[in-house]
């Protein structure tokens, strides 16, 4: 479970190699080691295990300035979950009166816990205003979130060559509904039969990045009751957070012992990227040409599957006339993170120049990318770019 | 120490400076987990030689302890500030100046990270050789300062070959320049060479020159699994005396590939007393020359078996695990404490039997894995479990380790560099006469004993 006492041990596995410093978006703009890994797993275990200095307001702001972009813990050969930790760190670090903003806590609860068209439309207008932001930052909201516009089951294809339930994320649902469109009719394309549970919720990253573990629980439990108790082969996502968040984080939000477990293991165990997933299965239908360059964005939240991050690559190869022109490092950080941008404007818009730097040196006309906050966070500063899912490019292709 | 985060707030501006105790603790040590950290009174992050210098005289103005910093991956305690004072971590200091492609030179703050120099001149087709395997962090000051190897040691030197001029901040603020952009100089003392491996105790380096050479065009990976660590270090041993010379030879031990093989893709199977991973480069003429020799070398001395490996992302999967194993080894152990023991090649096999017989004396498990080529194979202490029994039988094997290494003919560090972590040992392999010659000369250049106190000598070179 994330609970902090119980990552002492795991903390001294550190070598102190130092070698996340190559990964760390944070600090490679900061060039501070107290903003690496290696310091901030040391002062994480000062200041709040062995409590030998106390928590100052310059504590809680290493511990906040972090995406929690995982590329620590991938790199770290000593295998410590240092983003982990550092959100246990923040869960902790929420148990003091008023740490989570009420604000915050609310939005959790009432809007990415209950889906609710109104209610999303006024309060992220409220949380815009109380951050003092401008309206270019914040996303547009889609007319009418995917929910309201598939619902219930899609029959394949031809013959059925699997069942899956598709998880539809926050991104998808109040963002980018197309990209749920494609994900459904290029699964049914494909032979899958795609069930759309309703009821669905917020995977819990975002709760678990404001150190709000009540809200995690809660919409876990949500989840899972349902997902639990489908008849599928497997579950799809096409976001790489809500895969992570299933795949290796929501059975850490309750205790080892939980009865909870029981149920989130097999759930669990069947998730994927649907993008992974289709490649896996491999294509039933040659698609169409569809001339032109792309090049791909490979989201951080990619280390819970071994191929999520070349799926993509592989699916779209199959494509005659698109040409993939690889940017010099398709594994670096986009600065979104959730909200982080919007709380760490001027390091977030940092991190993102060198993307889109390398995005525009590549000479593609689109990016694809399977995260939505990368999409939203970098299709708005390009303006020669269309920023796409991988399966919308595949449904292009299709001509569906 | 009062007043000092305003006056070092004048000579950098503010930000640049920490004195917070929650930013200091990340400066408190280096790679070595296991050893103690100390608190600095203030880091600082110089953009310039101009602010190094400044810092410098300040520091000297009120005799306060300097202790230069690179990435902080050193594996001898050389970085940690044992006496406080200032940091003056230089990473920001990381431009690359220079490349002159007809002069086959590089010019490069000493603050520029390993890994980026290599894939910025590997672009234009030249090649910096030396390749300590936290290339991906550590700086080319960090480089310079403890004179790095790495598996290329073996057929193209180490750090010190490649350094041709050095733009050197003494403690007093001084600023002068060393050698320079030519490959060769008869004036006077060689300053360079005097720098190279000094441990930051006798000034910053702000600038370095490098000689690049020609990149070769083609590489080859070749994976023997030997019968047991001897037959290993007498296929090394015979590699050598035979005159081929590969671009890297490592020596690996069974529990080494058993955790690489977490990167390793396909793994290797693990049933070999010992493995040797090797690589050739050059033309390809002289790749497939070469590895045809290396292979019917090693096939007439019977190992397990001999694997040339033809997929290229196979093979960077070998090189990309061995540059992990440190940080690979903690998630079995405890406390791993890399020793950096180095004897003539020819001696590897009595070496390699030695770190056995001493672990069975002492009965503390002593892991092998390293650069075998050069000699160096890191005897490793591994310790699944602390406790200051096993410390204690841990420092018996150490000292052990170096003074039989001593008596192969070997040297107690090859390339990580004393700091604190050899201190008490150095007078076995150096004698008193040179050793007194060496604090004359560390006075010579640091009278008030400013420049990274503590080091080297357990009583600091006073
Ligand atoms: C996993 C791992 C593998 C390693 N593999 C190798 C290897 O294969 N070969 C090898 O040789 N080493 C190896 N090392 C050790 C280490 O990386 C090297 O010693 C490296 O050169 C240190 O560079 P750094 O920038 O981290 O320097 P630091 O650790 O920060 O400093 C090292 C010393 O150099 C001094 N120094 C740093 N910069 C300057 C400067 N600009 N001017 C003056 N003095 C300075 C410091 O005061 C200190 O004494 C390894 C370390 C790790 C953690
Ligand atoms: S990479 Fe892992 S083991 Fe190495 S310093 Fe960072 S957290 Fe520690
Ligand atoms: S999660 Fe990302 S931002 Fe946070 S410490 Fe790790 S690498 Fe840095």
């Amino acid at each position: 479970m994330l609970k902090l006492a119980d990552y002492a041990r795991v903390i001294n596995k550190c070598s102190h190699c130092g070698y996340c410093q190559a990964a760390c978006p944070v600090y490679l703009e900061d060039l501070l080691e107290s903003h690496v890994a290696r310091a901030r797993l040391n002062l994480i275990n000062a200041a709040l295990i062995e409590k030998t200095i106390p928590v100052t307001p310059r504590v809680k702001e290493i511990i906040n300035r972090c995406l929690l972009c995982t590329n620590c813990t991938r790199t770290c050969s000593s295998k410590v979950p240092c983003d982990e930790i550092i959100t246990a760190a923040r869960i902790e670090l929420s148990k003091e009166a008023g740490a989570v903003d009420s604000l915050k806590k609310f939005v959790m609860r009432k809007v990415l816990n209950q889906r609710g068209l109104a209610g999303v439309l006024s309060k992220a207008g409220a949380v815009a205003q109380k951050i003092n932001i401008t309206s270019m930052e914040m996303p547009t909201l889609a007319a009418v979130p995917f929910d309201r516009q598939v619902s219930g089951t899609i029959e394949p294809r031809g013959e059925r060559r699997a069942r899956v339930a598709y998880f539809v994320g926050c991104g998808t649902n109040f963002l980018f509904p197309d990209t749920g469109n494609a994900v459904v009719k290029v699964l049914a394309y494909n032979g899958v039969e795609v069930v759309i549970p309703s009821g669905i919720v917020c995977c819990g990253i975002p709760a678990l990045a404001e150190g709000d573990l009540e809200s995690a629980q809660e919409s876990v439990r949500i989840n899972i009751e349902i997902l639990a108790g489908l008849d599928v082969d497997a579950i799809v996502t096409d976001c790489t957070s809500c895969g992570m968040a299933f795949k290796t984080k929501v059975s850490k939000v309750f205790p080892d012992d939980d009865p909870m477990q029981e149920k989130i293991k097999p759930v669990s165990d069947k998730f994927w990227e649907a993008t992974d997933f289709l490649a896996h299965l491999g294509l039933v239908a040659q698609p169409g040409e569809l001339k032109g360059r792309y090049t791909y964005h490979e989201p951080c939240h990619r280390g819970w599957s071994p191929t999520v991050d070349d799926a993509p690559r592989r699916l779209l190869a199959s494509i005659p006339g698109a040409e993939l022109t690889e940017m010099e490092e398709p594994g670096r950080c986009c600065g979104a993170a959730g909200t982080f941008y919007l709380e760490h404007r001027e390091l977030a818009e940092k991190i993102r120049s060198h993307k889109l730097k390398d995005i525009r040196e590549t000479g593609a006309e689109k990016v694809v990318t399977q995260c939505p906050v990368c999409r939203f966070y970098l299709e708005i500063q390009l303006k020669d770019q269309k920023v796409v899912h991988p399966l919308g490019y595949l449904a292009g292709a299709y001509g569906l | 120490m009062k007043g000092l985060s305003r006056d070092l707030g004048q000579i950098l501006d503010r930000n640049r400076v920490l004195t917070d105790p929650e930013d200091l603790l990340a400066y408190t040590n280096d790679a070595t987990h296991y050893f103690k950290r100390s608190m600095p009174d203030a880091v600082v992050l110089p953009n310039t030689t101009e602010e190094v210098s400044r810092v410098m005289e300040y520091a000297s103005k009120h005799r306060i302890p300097v202790t230069p910093r690179g990435a902080g991956s050193g594996l001898s305690g050389a970085c940690t500030p044992v006496h406080g004072g200032i940091v003056m971590d230089m990473k920001r200091m990381n431009r690359i100046l220079e490349i002159d492609e007809r002069n086959m030179t590089a010019a490069v703050e000493a603050g520029v990270v390993l890994s980026r120099f290599h894939r910025t001149v590997e672009k234009m087709g030249l090649f910096y050789p030396p390749d300590p395997q936290s290339m991906s962090v550590c700086t080319l000051g960090g480089n310079v300062a403890t004179r790095a190897g790495g598996p290329r040691g073996v057929k193209y030197g180490t750090t010190g070959n490649y350094v041709l001029g050095l733009e050197i901040v003494l403690p007093d603020g001084t600023v002068i320049n060393s050698g320079g952009k030519f490959v060769k100089q008869t004036v006077g003392y060689d300053i360079t060479r005097l720098m190279t491996g000094s441990e930051g105790t006798l000034g910053v380096i702000t600038r370095i020159n490098l000689r690049l050479i020609a990149l070769p065009p083609e590489q080859k990976t070749i994976v023997v699994s030997c019968e047991s660590p001897e037959q290993a270090a007498e296929i090394v041993s015979e590699i050598i005396a035979r005159g081929t010379v590969p671009s890297m030879l490592e020596y690996l031990g069974q529990a080494a590939v058993g955790l690489m093989n977490s990167i390793i893709s396909p793994p290797l199977t693990v049933d070999a007393g010992a493995y040797l991973l090797i690589e050739v480069d050059g033309t390809r003429t002289q790749v497939d020359y070469d590895t045809e020799v290396i292979t019917n070398l090693c096939r007439e001395m019977q190992p397990r078996a001999v694997r040339v490996i033809e997929d290229e992302k196979e093979a960077a999967s070998y090189w990309k695990a061995r540059s992990n194993l440190y940080p690979l080894l903690m998630t079995l152990m405890e406390r791993v404490i890399t020793e950096d023991l180095t004897v003539p090649r020819n001696m590897l096999p009595q070496m390699v039997r030695m770190v056995q017989e001493v672990s069975a004396a002492t009965g503390v498990g002593i892991g092998m894995g390293g650069h075998a080529g050069d000699g160096n194979i890191h005897p490793t202490i591994l310790q699944f479990q602390t406790s200051p029994e096993l410390d204690e039988k841990s420092q018996i094997a150490i000292a052990e380790l170096l003074k039989k290494g001593l008596e192969l003919g070997g040297t107690i560090s090859g390339e990580h560099g004393i700091g604190i972590h050899k201190s008490e040992y150095v007078a076995w392999e150096l004698g008193e006469a040179q050793i007194e010659l060496m604090k004359r000369i560390k006075k010579a250049f640091d009278p008030l004993n400013i420049m990274n106190p503590g080091k080297i000598w357990p009583e600091g070179g006073e």
